[in-house]
């Protein structure tokens, strides 16, 4: 092997490392996705949705939906959709554009079912439409 | 006269009564701290933790759900998740206690006071007892605290490999405004 190759040889190996170790650094720091970057894994309405976590709630935990509803409580940090599912709103802002009784299309997380007030909770929401 | 006193003592306790006795959140913010010096920090806010405070007796009861905890880091969020809490099958933790001594009536005069209680997670459950500071404003009550729980006792096993860097001593702080409930 002439020195010239060898030298092209160990170029190449240190390019693809200095890659990986970029790649993996990455993916060890990665910051996780937010909402708004994630496809959701189910669209809906308030009322179908509620059935479903009826059915089978771990299923549903962590998972990005979207959901169609009326807003039946406007509150500071959110708002509650057909009285049973509360939507935490990423950027407070965004409620201030929600009136009472209307009708919304939101895409949040599914944290969970809240047993004392009864209402599944979605977090980091966002208005679709 | 005295009808006049009677009738200003039974005022008053109506309008006792007549005060909200509930006030909840749906939004306070829980938030832990296992890192060891010297390593990455290992943290986690969640600002949806479900919290009610009945103020005739000073019952407090929460749940947070482990989902809604955010990290930095994603992959120690999935690690969290999927490895420490078993987040799918066990997606709560629940506390169930009482501030000793309450009364909305000495808010003034004392704001701190002694909260037992039980906590529970994964399915186990362990006593707590800390002290946290009630103070209320505009009609809203803050409640701030510090507290300690340690990963064994919820058995929460962490690999030998990272076991240098999380810390025997989870410390959580939380940190709740309370609205009246209707």
């Amino acid at each position: 092997m002439s020195l010239l190759k060898k030298n092209k040889l160990v170029f190449i190996v240190v390019a693809l490392l200095a890659i990986g170790v970029g790649y993996g650094y990455q993916y060890i720091f990665m910051s996780p996705k937010k909402v708004v970057e994630i496809t959701p894994e189910f669209t809906t309405d308030a009322n179908e949705f509620n059935n479903l976590i009826d059915e089978n709630l771990p299923s549903w935990i962590g998972k990005v939906v979207q959901i169609t509803g009326k807003a039946t409580q406007v509150t500071q940090d959110g708002i509650l959709l057909n009285g049973s599912i509360y939507c935490q709103f990423e950027n407070s802002q965004d409620i201030q554009s929600i009136t009472k009784n209307q009708n919304i299309v939101i895409k949040g997380k599914l944290v969970g079912f809240d047993e004392l007030l009864m209402e599944t909770k979605l977090n980091q929401c966002i208005i679709i439409q | 006269m005295t009808t006049n006193k009677i009738l200003i003592v039974l005022c008053f306790f109506v309008s006792l009564q007549l005060q909200a006795q509930k006030y909840y959140t749906r939004s306070g913010s829980t938030q832990f701290e296992g890192s060891e010096k010297a390593f990455e920090p290992i943290a986690a806010t969640n600002t949806s933790t479900t919290v009610i405070l009945d103020t005739r007796n000073g019952n407090i009861v929460s749940q947070v759900f482990m989902a809604g905890f955010q990290f930095k880091n994603a992959l120690m969020q999935e690690h969290f998740n999927e490895n420490y809490m078993d987040s799918y099958q066990y997606p709560k933790a629940t506390f169930k206690g009482n501030l000793d001594d309450f009364s909305m009536a000495n808010l003034n005069t004392n704001n701190t006071f002694d909260l037992k209680g039980v906590l529970a997670i994964k399915g186990l459950e362990k006593n707590i007892q800390t002290s946290v500071t009630v103070k209320q404003k505009d009609n809203r009550m803050f409640v701030s605290g510090v507290f300690f729980v340690s990963p064994e006792d919820f058995d929460i096993s962490i690999p030998s490999i990272v076991r240098d860097k999380i810390a025997k001593q989870i410390q959580i702080n939380i940190d709740y405004e309370l609205i009246e409930k209707k």
